[in-house]
């Protein structure tokens, strides 16, 4: 039958078949190319992944401070992604919320936003880095993701707080005697709030994608800069991109995660 | 007001807090840094009398990476606020940016880098929208820059090849000068833009259509190890001191306060470097740091490196290249190729050179002379 819910069990065996038929066809893949050509390097065997993929991953430390590499990448990541989101999401929630509260506002501030949206945010690298006040500084990173994400997350907030509170609903508190700004902060922000914390999981995608960008770019860590480094160390080093690529995939996914748990406990009434 | 009304404001007052720190300028961030941040001893500026910040924008490469190894090793200190060694002895706090190359050319040109770290082709171009002075020569390919084949035997049937390379660059100068030099015509071959990088792995790969790349190392170290049926059918040797890897600083920051002292300290940290360098129980460690970065090359791979990275080490070295007549007719040589070929738009820079009476004028300086005021202040 069309939709008939399975139990949880099912749910993990399936989850863990899919990843298991990937890692079959990488085999398979590996083999073809080994018995074509036997001294190949490009597709790593298992053994040289964990060799020299996972184990130096978790084993090079930094000459100077002797910290790991590994965990010297993440935490500059993230700590760039969460400046970087922190900031989107503060502009874009109350400038989103106002413009869908007040038409002047959106009238004025409508048209640019969605002419930025449009300009893909990877063609503006070139731009920032050489802009004053930017520079090559560490807020290089977050103006990439400031001025990447915040056209679209704005505009997303802003169609949520025009199209999705209920016309009744606005009426009633004002009968009720509500003054503006309680009708913005109890009535709209309280009803696209389930909205605007998926709108900002959503945004992480494409602000990984201008931070790693950046990274590749500017900068001596960061989850982005060592894949790049690496791959130009040649495809010998190609067990550690797999291995960096697979953390930046987790990477996401336990951010991702975490927004979902933190939009359950804020809107529990929130069903999707 | 209501308290709920305060939650506006405050998200209003966020949204101002920002558009204030960007509007902030580069230049005043440090002084915050400095002045918060209480004397400690060595290595940090006392307040009061900060050491002028001046940036130098490096990429990886042997010779260039010098400057990343000498901050590890404390003869300087990469990040601003902070003074290695040398730094001190000047007076002066550099601050090492770390991009790949093509963005330093353009972080230089936007005055966004007082320094770069080029090659002097490379350089032609910014040094028509902003004065230039090269202050050393830090190292010339001598094989470093090589046409790697696969199942191609010679140049009869290389003309059947698309050989991969980055167009307009030092390398499409070391194929033609190379083709030159062997009395062959350039029209015969087929050059064919490509990402250096990308050109090696997908050489490396063995991905079809690619069987000639004109690449420079560590790619071509890289290439010849992990596929041992390519081979160096020419390479820069063949040219030798013509392609020059260089430090460059902006005019405009030489005639800033201490911008003199600037590029004395860079000039010092190099030679300094190479001595360390030639210390046979240093060398090892240094070799291996020089290349970890940027290649998978372990030391007897990082020495060949650096003879096909030839470094001018010493001073006497390095006045040699800009004070003989030969750097004189290279420089003409790829000034005309540059023109002759579009690269340059327009009216190409004026050069000016050691003993020069215009030099000052010209819109790029070879400038020995912070070379020899290292050399006199020992």
């Amino acid at each position: 039958m069309l939709r008939r819910p399975i139990n949880w069990q099912w749910h993990v065996v399936l989850g863990g078949a899919s990843f298991a038929t990937l890692a079959i066809v990488y085999t398979l893949w590996y083999q073809q190319r080994q018995r074509d050509i036997p001294e190949d390097r490009v597709l790593p065997s298992w053994e040289r992944m964990y060799d020299e993929g996972v184990h130096s991953a978790l084993t090079e430390r930094d000459p100077k401070d002797k910290e790991l590499i590994l965990w010297k990448d993440l935490r500059a990541t993230f700590g760039r992604l969460a400046i970087g989101m922190f900031l989107s999401i503060a502009v874009a929630l109350p400038l989103g919320v106002l413009m869908g509260c007040y038409t002047p506002l959106e009238a004025f501030l409508l048209p640019p936003l969605a002419f930025l949206a449009k300009i893909p945010g990877t063609a503006m690298l070139g731009v920032f880095y050489i802009m004053p006040g930017i520079g090559l500084s560490e807020r290089f990173f977050t103006a990439m993701i400031v001025f990447g994400i915040i056209p679209t997350l704005t505009q997303t907030i802003y169609h949520a707080a025009k199209e999705d509170v209920p016309e009744e609903l606005l009426f009633k508190a004002r009968t009720l005697g509500a003054s503006q700004a309680e009708c913005i902060c109890d009535v709209v922000f309280r009803h696209i709030l389930p909205k605007v914390l998926e709108a900002f999981r959503l945004s992480i995608g494409p602000a990984l994608i201008f931070l790693f960008a950046t990274e590749t770019l500017y900068g001596d860590e960061g989850l982005g800069r060592r894949i790049r480094l690496q791959s130009s160390k040649g495809i010998e080093r190609y067990p550690i991109v797999f291995f960096y690529l697979a953390c930046a995939g987790l990477f996401g996914l336990t951010i991702d995660s975490a927004l979902r748990w933190i939009r359950r406990v804020l809107c529990p009434w929130y069903v999707q | 007001m209501k308290p709920r009304d305060v939650r506006g404001l405050i998200s209003a007052v966020a949204v101002g807090f920002f558009l204030a720190g960007c509007g902030e300028t580069r230049d005043a961030a440090p002084d915050n840094t400095a002045a918060s941040k209480p004397p400690n001893g060595v290595g940090t500026i006392t307040p009061g009398a900060p050491a002028p910040i001046f940036t130098l924008a490096w990429s990886e490469y042997p010779s260039w990476s010098v400057f990343g190894v000498a901050s590890d090793r404390g003869l300087i200190d990469a990040k601003k606020g902070k003074l290695g060694r040398l730094e001190e002895k000047w007076g002066v706090d550099i601050e090492l940016q770390l991009l790949q190359y093509e963005p330093c050319i353009t972080a230089y040109q936007s005055k966004a880098s007082d320094a770069v770290c080029i090659t002097n082709m490379d350089v032609l171009n910014p040094a028509l929208s902003r004065k230039s002075v090269a202050i050393m020569p830090t190292s010339t390919s001598n094989g470093a820059d090589a046409c790697i084949v696969a199942g191609i035997p010679d140049l009869k049937e290389l003309r059947k090849h698309k050989v991969h390379g980055l167009q307009e660059s030092v390398s499409e100068y070391a194929f033609v000068r190379c083709l030159e030099t062997k009395g062959e015509k350039e029209s015969d071959y087929q050059y064919s833009q490509m990402d250096p990088e990308k050109a090696a792995l997908a050489m490396q790969a063995r991905t079809a259509g690619i069987d000639a790349i004109m690449v420079w190392n560590p790619f071509v170290l890289q290439t010849l190890k992990s596929r041992r049926d390519a081979k160096v059918l020419f390479d820069s040797s063949l040219i030798p001191e013509e392609i020059i890897d260089m430090v460059v600083v902006g005019n405009d920051v030489l005639d800033r306060p201490r911008g003199k002292e600037f590029a004395c300290a860079v000039v010092d940290t190099y030679y300094e470097f190479n001595k360390m360098l030639a210390d046979p129980n240093e060398r090892d460690s240094l070799l291996v740091a020089l290349g970890e970065k940027f290649s998978s090359l372990n030391r007897d791979e990082m020495e060949k490196a650096v003879t096909q990275t030839r470094f001018y080490k010493t001073p006497q070295e390095g006045l040699e290249l800009y004070t003989g007549k030969k750097f004189r007719a290279t420089m003409s040589r790829i000034l005309d190729f540059y023109v002759s070929r579009r690269i340059i738009k327009g009216t190409p820079p004026t050069l000016g050179f050691d003993g020069d009476e215009r030099a000052a004028l010209a819109q790029l300086r070879f400038d020995p002379s912070f070379i020899r005021m290292v050399q006199e202040r020992k």
